[in-house]
C-alpha cells in the first residue's frame, strides 16, 4: 500500500537505500555493502536498521520485492532481492533536487557573507 | 575450529534476539535478518577480523529497532481496538435513537449491555484471530465465521429461530458456537484445521432443527414456521460453509 507518495525529506537510511537500488536490484547484504561503499564507510548500516527501513519503504511503495531469487555468487535461493519502484525513483529525484537547492542556497549565503565581510 | 564455534554461538544469540520482533515482522524479515548477520560475520571471518566487535555492534543496533517495531505494532493494535469500540458505540446509537421516536423499539439496559458485548466481542475476536493469518482469504474466512456467529446469537436472543426465544431447542445453537470455539482452540487457528472445524460447524448447524424435531417435537406454529426455520438455518449453514472454503483456500498457500 503506497502511503508516502514520494514524501521528502527522506531519512538518511532511506536515501542511501534508494541510491543503492537505483542502479540495480540487490539483496539485503548487497544493499548494506553498497551503502557503505557509496558513503566511503561513513554510513555503516546494521541488519536492524536495514530491514526496519526496508519494511517501511515497502509499505510506502518506494521499493518492492523482485522476482529474482538466486545470487549467482552466493548461490542462495532464499535471498530476497529488492528493487526501486517508480514512486521510489520520483522520491529519490525530488530529494536530490532538494539537496541541490540547499547547496545552492548555502553557496549563495556563503558568497554574500564573504562579500559583506571582505567587500566593504 | 574455536572461531567457528564462537560464530555459531553468536548466530544462535542473534536468532534469539530476532524472536523478540513482532510476529508479522519476524515472519517476513526474520530469516533475512539472520542471513545478513551471518553474511557480516562471514565477511569478518574471511578478513580474519575479530567477531566479537561486529556481533556486539549488530546486537546493539538491532535492539532499538525491535523496541520500535513492537511499539508500532502495539499502537496499531490499540488503534484498531479503539475503532471497534467506536463502531460498537455508533451501532448501539441506532436503537437508542429509534427508542425516542418509536414505541416498537424498547431496549432495556441489559439489552444494550448484551448487544454491546456481542458486537465488541465479535470485533475483538476478528481483530485478534485475523491478525494471525495474514492472507486475505484467512481474514475473509474469520470475518464470515464471526459475522455468522454474531447473527446466530443475535437472532436467537432477540426472537429465537425455533419458535420463540424461550424455546429450549434454541439452546442447541449455542452448542454450534461452542463447537466452533473448541475446535478453533484445538487446531490452534491453523487454516487447514479451521477449514475442518468450520465444515463440522456447518454440519452441526444443519442438524440442529432435525435434532430439535426429534427431541422436543416443537410445533413450529410461531413464525417463521417449519419451512422458515429450515430456510433460515440453511442461510447460517451456507455462511459457515463459505468460511470453511475460504479457510481451505488460505491453507493452500499456508499449509500449516
Amino acid at each position: 500500500m503506497a502511503t508516502d507518495k514520494g514524501r521528502v525529506p527522506l531519512t538518511p537510511a532511506v536515501l542511501h537505500i534508494l541510491l543503492a537500488l537505483s542502479a540495480r536490484e540487490r539483496h539485503g547484504y548487497g544493499i548494506m555493502k553498497q551503502v557503505k561503499a557509496d558513503s566511503q564507510g561513513k554510513v555503516n548500516m546494521g541488519p536492524g536498521t536495514l530491514y526496519g527501513s526496508l519494511a517501511r519503504m515497502m509499505e510506502s511503495g518506494l521499493i518492492d520485492e523482485s522476482d529474482r531469487k538466486v545470487d549467482p555468487e552466493l548461490d542462495d535461493e532464499r535471498r530476497v532481492y529488492y528493487r526501486i519502484t517508480g514512486l521510489g525513483q520520483k522520491a529519490l529525484k525530488a530529494e536530490l533536487a532538494r539537496y541541490r537547492e540547499v547547496v545552492a542556497l548555502a553557496t549563495g549565503i556563503s558568497l554574500s557573507a564573504s562579500s559583506y565581510t571582505y567587500g566593504t | 575450529m574455536a572461531r567457528d564455534l564462537t560464530a555459531a554461538r553468536y548466530r544462535k544469540f542473534y536468532a534469539r534476539l530476532v524472536r523478540l520482533y513482532p510476529k508479522p515482522f519476524r515472519e517476513r524479515y526474520g530469516e533475512s535478518l539472520e542471513q545478513t548477520f551471518n553474511d557480516v560475520l562471514r565477511e569478518r571471518e574471511e578478513r580474519a577480523g575479530g567477531l566479537l566487535g561486529s556481533a556486539l555492534w549488530m546486537f546493539a543496533e538491532t535492539s532499538p529497532e525491535i523496541i520500535r517495531e513492537n511499539w508500532t505494532a502495539m499502537i496499531t493494535q490499540n488503534r484498531n481496538i479503539a475503532r471497534i469500540a467506536l463502531v460498537t458505540g455508533l451501532l448501539l446509537m441506532i436503537p437508542l435513537v429509534a427508542m425516542q421516536f418509536s414505541d416498537d423499539v424498547n431496549w432495556g439496559v441489559g439489552d444494550f449491555i448484551v448487544m454491546g458485548g456481542l458486537l465488541f466481542g465479535s470485533g475483538l475476536t476478528y481483530e485478534l484471530v485475523a491478525r494471525r493469518g495474514g492472507t486475505t482469504a484467512y481474514k475473509a474466512a474469520v470475518g464470515v465465521a464471526v459475522v455468522a456467529s454474531l447473527l446466530l446469537m443475535w437472532v436467537n436472543l432477540a426472537v429465537g429461530i425455533i419458535g420463540s426465544e424461550n424455546n429450549p431447542a434454541n439452546v442447541l445453537y449455542l452448542g454450534v458456537i461452542y463447537i466452533a470455539l473448541i475446535g478453533a482452540t484445538i487446531v490452534r487457528l491453523r487454516p487447514r484445521g479451521m477449514s475442518r472445524v468450520l465444515f463440522f460447524t456447518a454440519l452441526t448447524q444443519a442438524l440442529v432443527p432435525v435434532i430439535a424435531l426429534l427431541i422436543w417435537r416443537p410445533t413450529f406454529d410461531d413464525p417463521p414456521g417449519m419451512v422458515g426455520v429450515f430456510f433460515l438455518n440453511a442461510g447460517f449453514v451456507t455462511l459457515y460453509l463459505v468460511s470453511a472454503l475460504l479457510f481451505r483456500h488460505a491453507g493452500e498457500t499456508d499449509p500449516r
